[in-house]
This record gives C-alpha cells, structure tokens and sequence, in this order.
C-alpha cells in the first residue's frame, strides 16, 4: 500500500504563559481549535490540548483494530464504543509526561462471551501501531465491557 | 496534579466498509469527525483520522513548548507557526513525523532559534511519548 501523509497546522501567539495558539486539520476535518497551557491543565473551558487530540488519535487507531479483530473472529459488532483517557503528570524532574493511556471498548455483540471481547480487544491493542508507540515510554491499559446482555451464554 | 484528557469513538461496521465518530470527551472541543480506512489508507476526503490527529497532537505541543524555551530565553515570540506532518505506511505504521516551524521572534538569531526548537522537540511530552516512530524532523526558519 502507497505511503499516506497527514498533516496539521497550529499557530501560536505569545509566551506560554498567556499566549494561546489554534489549530487547523490538513483535510479540513477541524478548524482554528484554539488551545492554551491554562486549559492544557487546569480547566478545559472547552478547549482541545495536545493530551486531548492524542486520545482522539488513540481512540480512532484502537477502534479500527477491535473493529478488525471481531469480524475476522466472525462476531462483527452491532455497535462500538471506544474512550481513551490520556494522563499528563508532572515527573520527578519536575517535567511534564504523558504517563498513560486508558482504553475502554464496550460493544453489543452477538456471539462472543465476555472473556472473549476481553481476549479480543488485548489483541486489538497489540494490532493498533498507536498502542505499541504509546507503551515505548507510557502505560497503555486495555479495559473491554459487553453491553445489551448479548453475551452470548 | 495529573490531567486526563479524554476521546470518544463510536464505530458501526467492520474496518473496510465501517466508519465512526470522534467526539472530545472532556473540553467538547470537536465532535462528530467521521473516520473511516479507505479515508486514512487512502484519499481523506474531508475525513480526519489517527495520524491526523497524531499531527495535531504534535504540532500544539511542540508549538507550547518552544514558547516556553524561547520565552525562558529572554527571546519572548510574538508568533509561531508549526506544521507536523505525519507519514503512515498501512500495515506498517507511522514511519516518520516532519516538524516545521517559521517564528517570528524579536532579537534572536537563527542559531539559537534553531537551538530553542530542537529543545522543543526533543523535550515536548507529545515527542517523549512518540520516541518510537522512526524519524522525527524538523526545519525551522525565522521570519521577520
């Protein structure tokens, strides 16, 4: 398959402190997303921030896998949801990190137990080249919920 | 203090004929981009999708923390205008992320530009937590 190239745009005004900066999708997909630090990591007031667009990232690439991995196990799903939940922690040098990310897939599937979806969506992680990048230096956790009691017992 | 920052997706369907849904989950910021394969292996079409927003993710954190580095340096910006482009071979990965910066930024010559944005790269916690792509660049430029 052909190389696929994205890209984003983000201008920033003023220092760190105060300035604020927005960003805009190479596709047209999203536009002047404004995003400052104070938002980065105190309130959001409803503003994006780097963690955030990296969950997004994150979310989409493992959705796509668990996707994958029910319909090549003959159990495509009816309906999936998938959450990210991406940490920044200050670290012992004082510095910022992304520490983790928290994936939840809960889905309504007919034919697949429990400990099955759970089997699934670990290997959903492994297949997603955003977990493997992520897991270089971050935890990266896997949580799998069946939902509409098509639980297949 | 830690801060979590959360993103929702809803996928209908399997991968080549499925699509889905990305919403912010914590500021709201964004909702309802639609993503689908043949839009990320292939032609967008409008559509976003991971390594888009891997670009975006970037590019914003990258773009804070060479404020920062600058402004620590006495060299204050007045504006900075980052790119990432991110390159993605399916079945393979992402292989490579270009960093592009044109600053605007009184009183410092291009050298110590060039020093603050390696910094920045090096150091923005979106790189740190991408230090397994093979290929981070980066070019930067100053503008008056």
């Amino acid at each position: 398959m052909p190389r696929v190239q994205r890209e984003a745009n983000v201008t920033w005004a003023g220092n760190v402190a105060r300035g604020s900066g927005a960003i805009s999708a190479g596709t047209g997909a999203f536009d002047e997303l404004p995003y400052s630090l104070a938002t980065r990591i105190e309130r959001t007031d409803g503003k994006t921030s780097p963690e955030e667009l990296l969950a997004a990232a994150h979310a989409a690439c493992f959705a796509m896998s668990v996707a994958t991995e029910l319909t090549s196990a003959g159990t495509p799903p009816e309906h999936l949801d998938v959450t990210a939940t991406v940490t920044l922690d200050q670290v012992e040098d004082g510095s910022h990190r992304i520490v983790s990310s928290e994936l939840l897939a809960r889905a309504r599937v007919t034919g697949i137990d429990a400990a099955g979806f759970e089997r699934l969506a670990h290997a959903a992680s492994e297949g997603c080249t955003l977990s493997k990048l992520i897991e270089a230096s971050a935890k990266v956790t896997v949580n799998a919920r069946l939902e509409g009691g098509t639980d297949g017992d | 203090m830690a801060t979590d920052r959360k993103a929702e997706v809803t996928w209908q369907g399997d991968l080549m004929s499925g699509n889905g849904r990305v919403d912010s989950g914590t500021s709201g910021a964004f909702g309802g981009l639609d993503v689908s394969w043949p839009a990320r292996s292939e032609e967008p079409e409008g559509k976003t999708s991971p390594e888009e927003l891997i670009a975006a993710a970037h590019a914003t954190c990258f773009s804070m923390a060479l404020s920062h580095g600058l402004a620590e340096a006495g060299h204050p910006a007045e504006e900075l205008k980052t790119s990432a482009t991110v390159t993605f071979q399916p079945g393979e990965g992402i292989t490579k992320i270009a960093l592009d910066v044109a600053g605007r930024v009184p009183g410092i010559d291009e050298g110590a530009f060039l020093q603050a944005a390696d910094g920045a790269k090096q150091n923005c916690p979106v790189s740190k937590a991408l230090t397994g792509v093979p290929e981070i660049s980066l070019t930067a430029r100053l503008e008056s």
